[in-house]
């Protein structure tokens, strides 16, 4: 089935895949060919992609993403999110180092609006961290 | 006549004028190549949360959403684009015209009115006048915006007009239709409105989890998002071709007066050297005599 995992920056990935594990607000799910028609919303977390029927677990491919909506067909999936960064995009000592800066500012936030933008950086740094974790537990 | 050394002084200030402009010009082409980019790059999404919305119509009623409600507008919410820098023609210009009239159109019509700035000179000409509440301003965005920093002018904007403190939320921005052709545009991003499409793309008999209107929700505030991020990429385009179209006609009108100056000079050389050979001529004659 073919995946395409959009972003307001452009088309991320336009590709035939096997499987796609992704968190939504109900929890997380994985799609295979075939699945039901289903649109959900899908929550900050981790995608992961599986190209071919049989690849290992190191052979995954990874995406820090920030909310968006999936819509899933019988022969597609269309992954609609505002922000999405691939695996090997990511640094883990960086994204290490950036939690460490986010979680500070939300901590020393002195209004609404600083709180705010500081959960969104400290949600956004966590998923790429986890990502950077997974992908090195993975090719282990 | 102005004496030579004067004129080659003025040359060359000029010609090293016309080597900013010529610098400034091309910079502003790359830029505005990469803009322009952008927005093709950024339009899949619009389009994908417009198809998605168009399926949603199919099974609910849209129009009671929240972020749909059309109430009789009262205060009204305008997004200002514009840029942090001058030197780019009538870009800022051009937008500032359209903002004043629809200030007056508001005032006109008794209606409140708020104002969020992007861009610099929006906000200074935003921060003289009286008629307009400055909500929020935004300068200094990065080349590339990359969506994060609209994030908190979304989330006010939709807190706003949920709540009811604003009725509408309108964009004012430069469309970039072509290189050398753009319009200064208004579009009214709420009460989002969208448009019944026939064709309803795939997911029609799709399973809606958690539901319907939550998944609507996220929908109407991802096109809402994508219409302002647009907007703001298509500014970012005209505002580049724009600027490298003043830089053009700068660097033109320099290498005019270039040549201009370089004719005068050469004048005044000239007349000199044959005021020159005159003096040696006569002085020669006298000598003879």
């Amino acid at each position: 089935m073919n995946l395409k995992l959009i972003t307001m920056l452009g088309v991320k990935v336009d590709q035939e895949i096997y499987e796609l594990i992704a968190p939504t607000s109900t929890g997380e799910i994985a799609v295979f060919p075939g699945h039901e028609a289903l649109v959900t919303l899908a929550v900050p977390g981790v995608i992961s992609v599986r190209v071919h029927k049989g690849d290992p677990d190191s052979k995954l491919e990874l995406f820090a993403i920030s909310g968006g909506i999936i819509e899933v067909s019988q022969k597609s999936i269309r992954v609609l999110v505002d922000e999405a960064d691939h695996g090997d995009d990511i640094i883990e000592a960086e994204s290490r180092a950036a939690l460490e800066r986010a979680i500070e500012l939300r901590e020393k936030a002195a209004d609404q609006i600083e709180l705010d933008k500081a959960h969104a950086l400290v949600d956004r740094h966590m998923v790429r961290l986890k990502v950077a974790e997974l992908r090195r537990h993975h090719r282990r | 006549m102005a004496s030579t050394q004067v004129l080659k002084s003025r040359i060359r200030s000029v010609k090293s004028t016309r080597q900013i402009t010529k610098a400034m010009q091309l910079v502003a082409a790359s830029k505005m190549r990469r803009a322009q980019e952008a927005t093709k790059a950024s339009a899949p999404y619009a389009e994908a949360a417009r198809e998605l919305l168009t399926a949603l119509a199919g099974h609910m009623s849209v129009a009671d959403h929240p972020l749909f409600v059309q109430r009789p507008v009262k205060t009204r919410l305008l997004i200002v684009i514009a840029s942090d820098k001058g030197l780019a023609g009538a870009y800022n210009s051009n937008i500032i015209k359209a903002y004043t009239e629809q200030l007056q159109a508001d005032d006109k019509a008794k209606i409140k009115n708020t104002t969020i700035a992007i861009g610099r000179k929006a906000a200074q000409f935003a921060a003289r006048i009286k008629d307009t509440q400055i909500l929020g301003v935004y300068q200094d965005l990065p080349d590339r915006p990359d969506g994060r920093e609209l994030r908190s002018i979304l989330d006010s904007v939709r807190t706003m007009f949920t709540s009811g403190e604003v009725d509408a939320v309108d964009v004012i921005y430069t469309e970039f239709i072509s290189s050398i052709n753009q319009a200064v545009k208004l579009i009214r991003v709420l009460p989002a409105g969208h448009d019944a499409m026939t064709d309803a793309g795939g997911a029609t008999d799709a399973a809606y989890e958690p539901n319907t209107a939550e998944v609507l929700d996220g929908v109407a505030y991802r096109l809402v998002g994508a219409q302002i991020f647009q907007a703001l990429l298509d500014g970012r385009a005209s505002e580049y071709s724009m600027r490298m179209i003043a830089m053009k006609n700068a660097t033109d009108n320099a290498s005019d007066l270039v040549d201009d100056l370089t004719l005068v000079m050469n004048k005044a050389r000239q007349s000199s050297i044959t005021q020159e050979l005159a003096e040696i001529s006569g002085g020669v004659e006298a000598l003879n005599e």
